[in-house]
């Protein structure tokens, strides 16, 4: 870790003079684990989680080494078409995420906050910003973001696709479903295919995005089987490994890598020994570096991360005969779009399908689309009978979460659900 | 009454249906409900609204999926109130036939769900009529503005300062302090400041309405917020400044703030509130220390009552600076010379140490309250003191210290007991730009003495020892509850004193260091305020901007000598 932390300064250190240099460490840091990730997967992890890490660390070193062919997305942006372009959707998330991996996530929070942008934003968001305003990360060939979910993503992708111009699509995405809505929603998807069209001089090819469809209901099948058979089984994964999940249901869903991906884990799985340790629900996004949370969370059979609403938005089938009505029905209805009563009604679902002993809500930095229901969420969880522990802290800048905080809040509650199953004290599930 | 925060708002059709609307401009003076209710972290201004709802009693309250956190308010007042008509509304991003037909139908769906609530039927011929008599009452308007002219043309002559209004929704309470600064605002381009003058197409009525609406100068969640841009084009010449203003957790414009800075060439102060009615203190230092600085650049320095130097007049003035944490006081004679200086705690009350101050300085020059011609005085407590014959902004009186002291300083850094703040100078002394932290103690005097107290040693102590630091520990948080419960971890990890203050000094430079890049850095600089007496402060600060920093013998008093010199003039 000491090694990483050095590393990261030294890329830190040259991204005031020659961010060009700064992002070759990157790529060179990124190319290793690309090796690593294939040819020494980690031991301690399953099969399918070792074919995931290489997905995540390739899928973002495309991105870096042929900007020319990747577009911006964010994670709720309709990859499917964009594969079908022959180009690499890379969301804002993830860029940002593996930056928080090589530890400079600070020196690119601050870039942008410095330049004006608000402190109080998404660190996500702050980020990607002063990422690429610092010269680091390079303009991609398009971009394509939706209103839903998330203020940020229209305001950031528009501040840097005008500031650098990009070319760029935004989609706006009703905030309940109706038949107006869906077919408002199929209309922008028609401009942009025929921007996509105008720009790549090539016919978009409807029957690949059927197929694109087809195998996206294939691998959403699998991740179900795989979700079932892991009620009562431990199959060891880490806090990271859950949020390079994003890189399989969401930016490379479709993929015939992901599809083989999903179909390893549904198959694995049922090689892994039954177990009784405490199941958690996890919502919103994973702090994967957080010291206290890695300790109870990776790998450790008594407390088992096994499922994330994030990964589980859209569980839907597709319409694979209507590619774009059932892409537009995906985005207005996904889970965390419209009201947050569905998102409520949604994890209660989720929560009694997969046998949770408890939930944990992570509140990341900025993300008031989150934290703000919070509070209905854990009124529901109590009518349930379900331990819900609310933690306050940041998915990716490190300065935001605070250790000592965590670990009481955390230990409190896992303590909690040891001792008295039954009994509940309420006033420590906050 | 129905409640509604959101220009998008289809107002009109309530008014039709004979419902007032009121568009809920909430004062409050905390958040205890709604931090219990949402999250902390949430827009303040939704917050602010959730505590607004809750003390009064509206019918009912009309949202719009205008952001985030609003979308998530709507959530919370619909469980919390099941029996009101609490109504979210879809706004479209997008503007065109097909996003205004859809608003049309929300719009109508909406007036269905309130008819059903209230047993009221609307009728579009009363939008209409509405609207007409509203075109015709403003034409009249229009008519007696013409008239009256010369009235506006007067008000020119009197070489008012013209700023420009931009940003998030600004409350009454801003409107009302500029209003009291005595500025012209040209343009309120933020969501309360726009008219409704709509003309209605009758055989279409409320496709024309919602055209109308959604056709408004767009808001940072529209798809075309960059045509705000074009719109200022035109208006430059017209102001002397713009007061851009945001929202605490509110972050949609701070992306157009960044933008503005860069392109536009008039000096724009960001100011952020979280309506409560604490923060008018800080924002009308601000406002006023702009308005001053504009006053500079614009050539318009008022007349000041300039009294004759002649050879045998002698001349004393004294400038008090009440600032949070102490009182400093300054007499100065006809040759600007000091003639005694004092310092003192700021007790509870501001006007009492200034009392104590105006005695004690007194009796040090050994002189009494007659001999002094004026008095000026300045900080946070500058309104405070009755007996000032004026008052300037500490900003003005920093930089005019600071030229005074040394004429090559460009750069201030003023790290004073509750704000710190950057200035920038231009070759005459005259402020041209400035920064301030925010409504925070992050790297304040008062951060450094909470510390102090957590590591239990004596303020003063505190810098010294940090010089003999062995390992270099990051202190990570900027916020100073949490910075000192990370400091309480060091301890328990049984670190060194002078490590982990050396790693608050670190922390203080850091956070300066980003002050002093926002108005960018320019030696040579300059360190004021009691926590310039902090030698491991004004180490690290060195280190980060790799230049030395000038420290006067007294830097708590380089304000209140900027007083008197104002004094002086």
């Amino acid at each position: 870790m000491q090694i990483i932390k050095k590393y990261g300064e030294q890329i830190k250190k040259n991204v005031d003079a020659n961010p060009k240099k700064a992002l070759n460490m990157i790529k060179l840091g990124l190319d290793y684990e690309n090796i690593r990730t294939k040819v020494f997967p980690d031991k301690g992890l399953p099969r399918a989680y070792q074919k995931l890490n290489h997905m995540a660390v390739n899928s973002t070193l495309k991105a870096l080494k042929c900007p020319e062919k990747s577009v911006w997305t964010n994670i709720f942006t309709p990859v499917e078409i964009i594969q079908c372009f022959g180009l690499n959707p890379i969301s804002l998330e993830c860029l940002s995420s593996f930056i928080s991996g090589f530890q400079c996530e600070d020196y690119f929070i601050d870039y942008a906050e410095n330049s004006g942008i608000a402190p109080t934003l998404c660190s996500y968001h702050k980020n990607f910003i002063g990422a690429v305003d610092s010269g680091v990360l390079p303009k991609p060939v398009f971009s394509v973001t939706t209103s839903m979910v998330c203020d940020g993503n229209i305001n950031t992708f528009r501040y840097l696709t005008e500031k650098h111009q990009i070319a760029e699509y935004m989609l706006d995405i009703p905030h309940e479903y109706s038949i107006e809505a869906e077919s408002y929603v199929v209309e922008q998807l028609k401009e942009m295919i025929v921007m996509l069209e105008e720009k790549f001089q090539m016919k978009l090819d409807m029957n690949e995005l059927k197929e694109t469809l087809k195998r996206e209901n294939e691998s959403k099948a699998y991740y179900k089987q795989f979700l079932k058979e892991q009620i009562d089984r431990y199959y060891p994964n880490t806090l990271t490994m859950n949020l390079f999940m994003l890189f399989a249901t969401h930016l490379n869903i479709g993929t015939k890598e992901a599809l083989d991906f999903f179909q390893l884990l549904a198959k694995d799985i049922k090689k892994y020994p039954k177990s009784n340790g405490t199941s958690l629900f996890w919502v919103h996004l994973f702090p994967y570096y957080q010291e206290t949370l890695k300790s109870y969370f990776n790998c450790n059979e008594d407390y088992q991360i096994k499922a994330c609403d994030l990964n589980l938005d859209y569980m839907e089938e597709l319409d694979i005969e209507h590619p774009l009505e059932t892409l537009a029905k995906k985005m207005i209805l996904n889970i965390y779009n419209g009201s947050f009563e569905r998102k409520v009604e949604l994890v209660s679902q989720l929560v009694k399908e997969y046998k949770s002993d408890a939930l944990i809500h992570f509140c990341h930095w900025g993300c008031k689309q989150s934290s703000g229901g919070v509070m209905l969420l854990k009124e529901e969880m109590k009518k349930l009978g379900v331990p819900m522990l609310i933690l306050d802290g940041d998915g990716m800048d490190r300065r935001n979460s605070h250790d000592g905080q965590i670990k009481t809040r955390l230990e409190a509650f896992l303590e909690m659900i040891e001792t008295g199953k039954d009994d509940i004290d309420d006033r420590l599930c906050v | 009454m129905i409640g509604y925060v959101c220009k998008y708002t289809p107002i009109e059709i309530f008014t039709a249906l004979g419902v007032e609307t009121s568009r809920i401009e909430p004062d409050v003076t905390n958040f205890d409900q709604a931090d219990t209710l949402m999250h902390p972290n949430m827009c303040s201004y939704t917050k602010a609204v959730l505590e607004d709802s809750i003390s009064k009693d509206y019918e009912g309250i009309v949202l719009t999926t205008c952001c985030d956190s609003i979308r998530r308010l709507f959530d919370i007042l619909k469980e919390q109130y099941p029996d009101k008509f609490i109504y979210l509304l879809d706004v479209p991003r997008k503007v065109n036939d097909f996003s205004i037909s859809i608003y049309v139908k929300r719009i109508l769906e909406m007036v269905e769900a309130y008819e059903d609530y209230s047993g009221k039927r609307f009728d579009k011929e009363e939008l209409f009529k509405l609207f007409d008599k509203q075109l015709k009452e403003r034409k009249l308007e229009e008519n007696q503005e013409l008239k009256n002219v010369e009235r506006t043309e007067e008000e020119r002559q009197e070489n008012k300062i013209n700023i420009g209004l931009m940003g998030a929704r600004c409350s009454k309470g801003i409107l009302e302090l500029l209003k009291k600064s005595n500025v012209n605002i040209v343009f309120n381009l933020t969501c309360t400041g726009l008219n409704r003058d709509y003309v209605l197409v009758h055989d279409n009525i409320l496709f024309s309405y919602a055209s109308n609406l959604l056709n408004q100068f767009p808001c940072m969640r529209m798809q075309k917020a960059t045509n705000r841009e074009n719109y200022l084009e035109g208006l430059q010449d017209e102001i002397n400044g713009i007061i851009y203003h945001t929202v605490k957790f509110c972050d949609n414009y701070s992306y157009e703030y960044t933008h503005l800075k860069e392109v536009i060439k008039k000096p724009i102060l960001k100011i952020e509130t979280d309506y409560t009615k604490q923060c008018a203190g800080q924002i009308r230092t601000r406002v006023e220390a702009f308005i001053e600085s504009l006053e500079v650049t614009a050539n318009l320095n008022k007349k000041r009552s300039i009294r004759k130097n002649t050879g045998d007049d002698r001349m004393y003035v004294l400038g008090i600076d009440s600032g949070s944490t102490s009182t400093n006081a300054v007499i100065l004679n006809e040759k600007k010379e000091i003639v005694a200086f004092h310092v003192v705690r700021t007790g509870a009350k501001s006007g009492e140490s200034a009392e104590r101050i105006l005695e004690e300085v007194l009796a040090k020059a050994n002189m009494k309250r007659e001999d002094i011609d004026t008095i000026i005085s300045t900080g946070y407590g500058r309104v405070s003191i009755p007996f000032a014959d004026q008052n300037v902004t500490e900003i003005s009186c920093h930089g005019k210290g600071a030229n005074y002291l040394n004429p090559k300083i460009r750069t201030i850094l003023d790290i004073g007991g509750q704000d710190s703040k950057v200035i920038k100078l231009n070759d005459k002394g005259e402020v041209i730009d400035f920064v301030m932290n925010d409504k925070c103690a992050a790297g304040t005097g008062r951060f450094l003495e909470m510390m102090a107290r957590t590591l239990e040693i004596d303020i003063s102590e505190l810098g010294p020892i940090s010089l003999d630091w062995k390992e270099d520990i990051d202190i990570s948080s900027m916020c100073s509850v949490f910075a000192e419960s990370e400091v309480i971890s060091l301890i328990a990890l049984n670190k060194e004193k002078s490590d982990i203050a050396h790693g608050i000094h670190k922390a203080i430079a850091t956070k300066s260091y980003s002050l002093l890049k926002r108005v960018g850095l320019e030696g040579e600089y300059m360190m004021t305020g009691g926590v310039a007496k902090n030698p491991g402060v004004v180490k690290a600060v060195e280190e980060k901007i790799q230049d030395k920093l000038f420290i006067s013998k007294e830097p708590e008093i380089v304000g209140a000598i900027g007083a008197a010199l104002f004094g002086l003039e």
